[in-house]
């Protein structure tokens, strides 16, 4: 029963700070590439600052658009507002994480994708149907590459859902493998098209011929578009918690011991400021892909994925007999 | 003729009955080869003898022949010809010894019949040619029906004598449907030809299912055949909701805009709103998104192949990696499939006058969807019922099986869903302002087009090939080949006409000897008769 109640409030805590830092862990990217860059750089509140001003704003509804013009938003933070609830942040044993099927994530992330392409389609200008057929090359690769990483997680946790690899993961059982070194570099460029990063997108770009996600909500204001932008603040929250918990799983928390809550906090905002340092160097020190390279890049990815599994395989071979 | 109606029957014809309802009540219900051609349908399903099945089957096949020639004259040769290959390939393999041989005259017959690769070249075509009703059944409920006498024969019948290779072989097959007939799906433009690739690929993850759990029965991993049945039976039955329910929508496309060519579409979620919210729950489906009816046998799917990826010998468990592999990609190419098609067909702005003058389907039409959209709610939300249902179906297959429980719960996701959604809607009605402008579209500064285009230039937007465009230079090259050309026409149907032309040019010849030629052969056939006599007779 306390246990529960624990859990409850642990997953309470959990999606507050979600939910609250996600634009923060933005401003920091942001900072950081400034500073490295040379510039002072906007605060690091800017992203709040930037949602507060888009909310005031009366939004433009473009005449060809359809009524699901203003549905697609919605499904889009939705989808990533229970993805945010599904990954564990600072401590394992949240009441969502017998729901947290690895696969039930990918899912919801396709989703989002979905509707955001649709938004892209929705009121047929070029840009957004460039940028929707290019979100859909860059889903077909990733999607691949994570389905064959979640085969090497299962295999070695011997459990679907995400809290559970994060736990056996954590147990110190697992130790440092060959096949773990080659799914956290397939994991990274994933993530990184995932969240829409140089070198696969720049989420700073404006009107360049390369973009992709910005290209799709380039008909978007007001409110809305800060439904699309809070979406892609969290959407990277998301993605740095996930891989958090699955390749730096030690010293999280259970959520039943209370007493262990901070040092989980802690190591969770280290987490969180060593992965946007570690974004930021990567960015400015990196040029964006031409966008045909980007399934190259991914095809990398994915064959990091196979290989895990394999050297994987290998190894037990080896062990077994 | 016998009948007789065990677990797996009654699952098929479950299957099959919603289909026909909607099919006749989109317009075909007053044409006597569209009830010949279900009739077929269900006696095939509830035959309880060889005898009976094959004449079911027949009777379905030849119905659906008459149905595809009323569309479309050349598909309906090829269709013939399958149909006739397919029955030559069962009559001899109903009546054989179980066995290894009599596994593959089915496999080829019903594989041939459902559109398994690589013997589905002829399905693209075939399928889109008759009125839409004809085609959802073809789609949604024939294809059922090969797949029923493949599962009838391949677990029950021959059950006895069946080896891991069976399965193997299924995998393949269905591996090969699953990458060509996605791929296909997202680069075609006519729709109903998208749905009916679509159907390859849906096939080729059936019979992925249906072969993992071959593999695993002949290995006697009884728990994971379960679970790979589970996923392959709830996709024959999600895919057999809304297939029929889309391809009843194109048909309405095509009756609205006198096109059903994405590229002749758009914007037509304005002018038919209530067919583009039934297309839009069907490319739902189709796209295997969670709370959708086709995401819980994807994941029933995916699990079971990574459960055999767990054990086994090292060369089968990198193949199931691929395989994995092979269904992420089907799986994403599946969604932007759904994607295009609503954003293309019914989002945007209209391509054509007819188009931005469609008016929405008659009242039937949209019933029969409606039908169908109705009953894959439960199927999508509640597939542990389902589930359970199915539960009789599987102790028929594979006896002795625990059945492993559901770990995707759906009616939870949508709950925290419908909070999220809920809660920012509440949000932004607080915190937001509320002001609405309706304004031209930005569309990166491009000026306001002439009067003479009142939605604009139809050039300025993607178009289906444009969506597709970045899809078929990074993959489409690389498996269709540079002509994009299907693989099951340039390997299986080209040679096939080849050798069609060469027999023909053979007979001609012959036909055309002249009296000295046709002499001089008989003069040759003589002495070598005698000389063989004369051989024979020194011997």
């Amino acid at each position: 029963m306390l246990h529960a109640f624990l859990a409850l409030i642990a997953t309470l805590i959990h999606t507050a700070l979600m939910f609250g830092l996600a634009p923060l862990l933005m401003g920091v990217v942001t900072k950081f590439r400034a500073r490295l860059l040379g510039r002072p750089g906007p605060p690091f509140i800017q992203p709040y600052l930037d949602l507060h001003k888009l909310l005031r704003k009366t939004a433009l509804i473009p005449d060809t658009a359809t009524p699901f013009y203003k549905v697609w938003p919605f499904i889009v933070l939705s989808t990533t507002a229970v993805a945010a609830l599904l990954v564990p942040s600072f401590c394992f044993g949240l009441i969502t994480a017998p729901m947290s099927d690895f696969i039930t994530l990918i899912g919801l992330f396709a989703a989002a994708r979905g509707a955001t392409m649709l938004a892209g389609l929705e009121t047929g200008i070029g840009f957004g149907g460039a940028g929707a057929g290019r979100d859909a090359l860059f889903s077909i690769f990733t999607e691949a590459a994570l389905l064959v990483l979640v085969l090497t997680f299962v295999l070695i946790a011997q459990t679907p859902t995400i809290d559970g690899i994060g736990r056996v993961f954590g147990g110190g059982h697992v130790g440092l493998s060959v096949s773990l070194g080659f799914a956290l570099a397939a994991m990274l460029g994933v993530a990184l098209t995932e969240t829409g990063r140089i070198p696969v997108d720049n989420p700073a770009g404006h009107l360049e011929l390369g973009m992709v996600h910005e290209a799709m909500i380039l008909e978007y204001s007001g409110r809305y578009l800060a439904l699309f932008h809070y979406a892609a603040a969290l959407r990277l929250i998301i993605w740095v918690s996930l891989i958090g918990s699955i390749f730096l799983p030690f010293g999280m928390a259970d959520a039943g011991a209370i007493l262990f809550w901070p040092v989980g906090l802690i190591l969770w905002g280290l987490k969180l400021v060593f992965a946007s340092a570690s974004l930021a160097v990567f960015e400015v020190s990196t040029a964006k892909m031409r966008v045909f390279r980007v399934p190259e890049f991914l095809g990398v990815a994915l064959l990091l994925g196979v290989l895990s599994s394999v050297f994987l395989f290998v190894a037990q071979k080896l062990g077994g007999s | 003729m016998h009948l007789a109606c065990d677990p797996l029957s009654a699952l098929f014809l479950a299957i099959l009955l919603p289909q026909i309802v909607a099919g006749a009540l989109g317009a075909e219900r007053r044409s006597v080869f569209f009830w010949a051609f279900a009739g077929g349908m269900v006696l095939a399903v509830l035959a309880a003898e060889a005898f009976t099945l094959l004449l079911g089957f027949e009777l379905m096949s030849a119905a659906s022949w008459v149905l595809v020639l009323r569309g479309d004259r050349r598909p309906a040769t090829l269709y013939a010809g399958v149909a006739m290959f397919s029955g030559a390939c069962l009559l001899p393999a109903l009546f054989l010894p179980p066995g290894g041989i009599a596994f593959s005259l089915i496999l080829l017959g019903a594989g041939a019949k459902a559109g398994l690769a690589p013997l589905h070249a002829w399905l693209p075509k075939a399928h889109p040619a008759p009125p839409a009703a004809v085609s959802a059944l073809m789609s949604g409920g024939m294809v059922k029906v090969a797949l029923y006498v493949l599962i009838r024969y391949g677990f029950v019948v021959l059950g006895g004598a069946v080896q891991p290779w069976w399965g193997t072989a299924l995998i393949f097959a269905g591996a090969a449907s699953v990458l060509i007939g996605a791929l296909r799906a997202v680069l075609e433009v006519e729709l109903k030809t998208i749905l009916a690739c679509s159907t390859v690929e849906h096939v080729g993850l059936i019979a992925v299912g249906l072969g993992v759990a071959l593999r695993a029965k002949a290995l006697g991993e009884t728990d994971l055949a379960a679970l790979a049945l589970q996923g392959a039976l709830l996709c024959a039955v999600a895919h057999g909701l809304f297939k029929p329910l889309l391809f009843l929508g194109a048909g309405a496309v095509k009756h609205a805009t006198g096109s059903s060519s994405l590229d002749w579409l758009g914007g037509l979620m304005r002018g038919m709103p209530r067919l583009g919210g039934l297309m839009l729950v069907g490319c739902f489906g189709m796209s295997a998104l969670p709370l959708g009816p086709g995401f819980a046998p994807e994941f029933l799917l995916l699990h079971a192949v990574i459960a055999a990826a767990g054990t086994g010998g090292i060369l089968a468990r990198i193949g199931f990696t691929a395989l994995l592999a092979v269904l992420g990609l089907g799986a994403a190419l599946a969604l932007g499939t759904a994607v295009r098609v609503i954003g293309v067909g019914f989002l945007g702005r209209p391509r054509t006058l007819r188009a931005a003058a469609a008016e929405d389907a008659d009242k039937p039409v949209l019933w029969g969807m409606g039908l169908l959209a109705g009953l894959s709610v439960p199927v999508a939300l509640f597939p542990g019922i389902v589930l359970l249902l199915l539960n009789p179906v599987i102790a028929q297959l594979v006896p002795g099986a625990n059945q492993p429980p559901l770990h995707y719960a759906p009616f939870m996701l949508a709950l925290l869903l419908l909070i999220a959604a809920a809660g920012t809607y509440a949000l932004l009605q607080r915190l937001a302002s509320h002001g609405e402008r309706e304004v031209h579209a930005f569309n990166g500064g491009f000026g306001k087009p002439p009067a003479w285009l009142p939605f604009g230039d139809p050039l300025t937007q993607a178009s289906g090939t444009g969506f597709a465009e970045p899809i078929q230079r990074a993959l489409g090259a690389t498996i269709l080949g540079a002509k994009f050309i299907d693989p099951g026409e340039s390997y299986v149907l080209d040679p096939l006409r080849r050798l069609n032309v060469y027999f023909t040019r053979a007979a001609e010849r012959v036909r055309r000897a002249t009296i000295r030629q046709r002499l001089a052969f008989l003069f040759a056939a003589l002495v070598l008769f005698l000389a063989a006599l004369g051989f024979v007779q020194g011997a």
